[in-house]
């Protein structure tokens, strides 16, 4: 699972909740593409560093470069060192750093950006962010900057969602029933249709993922998904259904206006249909059988 | 513009009238002089620019929009001077399509581009145009899908069999390679065609400055220097009749994608009430009167599903001139839905505009999908 999530590439949104948490599976895909040799840089604003590397070892560790928001956000401690951007300067670096070779940035939370800066300007830089070079879907997959971002979806109304979710290649919702975790992954590839994946899975404490079954579902009060579809033809009092034999009596008829073969023969033919034709006439006592022309005495 | 066009007939008849009665000299309309009208040769007669025909309705000059049966269902095509506003559906994928064929038709014409984009570059943008299809490969696409439709349509129609061969709402391929062509959405369009045509290009992350500062004007500074740029091209091509050139009149198209996203740097997706929510209103008030005063027709896609402000898109609707709205099946109910199993979403028309005329154009047909085939993008009844 993860190596299709680190697969397409661009910005990868993670949205969680506070019964599901994401940094766990953010800190396995850190781990995943440490692991694969590329550069990994992270932007730490809502946890302190040492916590986010615990649980790392020592090989993963050296690969993180850490840049540290958390600890002084405002630059208080550093008076004479000018940082007027804060968070945006420090993406902004992070989009220089990254222009050689294939790289992860992991934003520990978008969450915390958000309330900082203004969203336009957020999705303006992750779009600057995740499109590095100058043809970003034609170079192989492996050259491109993934973004993972942690969102957590209940500090956000659906504006700011909205954005986010039509700025990602892949989106994963976390989610899960009865203490097992799931994730809901959204892939929106470039050209082709959106696809939908649901997978369970735990993830182990070296932050390694195990996928898991899915849990059966008992006892689950759904509603009825089909009420029984009610057939509005059974209490009349005429008859609408055919039986075999009517329909094939129905389907053998001949139409009026239809020009079929026995039409085309009666009108080739018409020597034979005369004797369908008669004229059956009886006089009465006072009709003049006369057969002369009454228009004689006519004086035209 | 159009206007001249129609003028320009008007004088022609009356010189005519009062050619015939000078000669009895019954009436006593004088003649004016020689037509005052310029120089140019083309405004004696209706003007004739590659790609366009006048309406029938009331000679406006329309353009294609690049899918013929869209430009059946706005009435004739697009009117030359109107903003055709596209609703994007949920996942972004048919919009694309419409402002592809829009500039592949423009292409194909021999009319100028101004591409404008926040996310692709347009340089991109046109290498993935569709190819233009000559005419009779376009009817053996036809035919193949007349005989699959004939052995399920055979058996329905025995009483009004004489209706079975209409086609459903398709124009046949136009003959002449004048007005509205067809493309093949699974090649790209050749490199020589898009080298010998004349595009101008728009990339908002390269015009913006790094720096993030704070605007006091209305309009957010991306769309302001859209407008600047538009403004820029009309009056140096001379789309606006500023340069009086002995070249050609042609038409500018314009394409402008995804407006209103925040890419554009406006926050109208993200917050229902924002300091800057008359910014893309104003840009359509601003752009409709560009477009007004010069041979241009303009193309937006716009994301109205994300706008959380619902009187925003109703401004939106009623600034713009054509409105069609996508609404795709993908991730909804209606995919599983066995009336719909044909297509893949449906095509609202939700306004059409009413120039110089009293009545709209409206076609009767209300209930329209559409349906992505293998290399079509067709629309048909529902």
């Amino acid at each position: 699972m993860l190596e299709s999530l680190l697969a397409l590439g661009g910005l990868v949104l993670l949205r969680d909740s506070v019964e599901w948490e994401g940094r766990s599976l953010l800190k396995a895909l850190v781990k995943k593409s440490a692991l694969c040799g590329e550069q990994v840089h992270v932007l730490g604003c809502e946890v302190s560093e040492e916590e986010f590397r615990e649980g790392f070892d020592s090989s993963i560790n050296s690969r993180l470069v850490y840049h540290d928001l958390f600890r002084d956000p405002l630059s208080w401690s550093k008076p004479g060192k000018a940082l007027p951007g804060g968070p945006l300067e420090a993406l902004r670096a992070l989009d220089k750093k990254t222009s050689s070779g294939p790289a992860t940035i992991a934003l520990d939370s978008l969450s915390w950006l958000l309330h900082h800066l203004p969203c336009p300007t957020l999705c303006q830089t992750l779009h600057a962010l995740s499109r590095q070079d100058s043809c970003p879907g034609d170079s192989p997959p492996g050259e491109q900057v993934r973004v993972l971002g942690l969102l957590h979806e209940e500090l956000h109304g659906p504006g700011p969602l909205g954005a986010l979710s039509s700025l990602a290649q892949t989106e994963v919702t976390l989610s899960g029933t009865m203490g097992q975790a799931s994730a809901h992954i959204l892939y929106r590839r470039p050209r082709q249709h959106p696809t939908h994946q649901t997978q369970w899975f735990s993830i182990l404490p070296d932050f390694s993922l195990e996928l898991q079954v899915e849990p059966p579902l008992e006892s689950q009060p759904r509603s009825d998904p089909h009420t029984p579809s009610v057939d509005p033809t059974t209490h009349l009092t005429f008859n609408l259904h055919l039986s075999k034999k009517e329909r094939e009596v129905k389907d053998s008829l001949t139409l009026p206006f239809q020009f079929s073969l026995e039409k085309q023969q009666a009108l080739l033919r018409p020597g034979l249909s005369q004797a369908t034709s008669h004229i059956f006439y009886e006089p009465d006592a006072y009709d003049d059988l006369d057969q002369e022309d009454p228009d004689d005495d006519l004086d035209v | 513009m159009a206007a001249a066009g129609t003028c320009g007939t008007g004088t022609r008849s009356t010189g005519s009238v009062v050619a015939a009665a000078s000669t009895n000299n019954v009436t006593s309309f004088q003649r004016r002089g020689p037509r005052a009208s310029g120089a140019d040769s083309g405004c004696s007669r209706l003007v004739s620019i590659a790609g366009t025909r006048p309406s029938v309705r009331n000679g406006q000059l329309l353009v294609s929009t690049g899918l013929p049966a869209l430009d059946q269902l706005l009435g004739g095509g697009l009117a030359v001077g109107t903003v055709l506003l596209i609703e994007e559906d949920k996942y972004n994928i048919y919009s694309p399509l419409l402002f592809k064929y829009f500039l592949a038709e423009g292409i194909v014409s021999g009319h100028a581009l101004l591409v404008a984009s926040a996310k692709e570059d347009p340089a991109d943008i046109l290498q993935k145009l569709p190819a233009p299809l000559i005419d009779d490969s376009y009817k053996k696409e036809c035919d193949e899908d007349v005989c699959s439709h004939k052995t399920e349509s055979d058996i329905k129609m025995k009483i009004a069999w004489r209706y079975q061969l209409l086609p459903k709402m398709e124009a046949g391929p136009v003959s002449s390679s004048r007005f509205g062509h067809y493309y093949d959405i699974s090649k790209r369009i050749p490199q020589e065609l898009i080298e010998t045509s004349k595009w101008h290009g728009f990339f908002l992350p390269e015009k913006i400055s790094s720096t993030f500062n704070a605007e006091p004007c209305s309009l957010t500074s991306g769309y302001m220097k859209l407008l600047q740029f538009i403004q820029n091209i009309i009056y140096e091509e001379g789309f606006d009749g500023s340069n009086p050139q002995k070249k050609q009149k042609n038409i500018l198209r314009i394409g402008i994608q995804n407006l209103g996203s925040p890419l554009w740097g406006d926050d109208i997706c993200c917050t229902e009430n924002s300091d800057t929510s008359h910014s893309l209103t104003k840009f359509l008030y601003i752009l409709r009167g560009l477009l007004r005063s010069s041979l241009s027709a303009c193309i937006i896609t716009m994301p109205t599903h994300l706008i959380q402000n619902k009187a925003v898109i109703a401004r939106v609707t009623n600034l713009s001139d054509t409105v069609v709205g996508l609404e795709s099946f993908i991730g909804s109910e209606k995919e599983t839905n066995p009336l719909y199993k044909d297509y893949h979403g449906l095509i609202h028309i939700r306004q059409i505009p009413r120039l110089n005329n009293l009545i709209y154009d409206i076609s009767d047909v209300k209930d329209l999908a559409f349906k992505l085939k293998k290399k079509l993008f067709t629309i048909e009844l529902d």
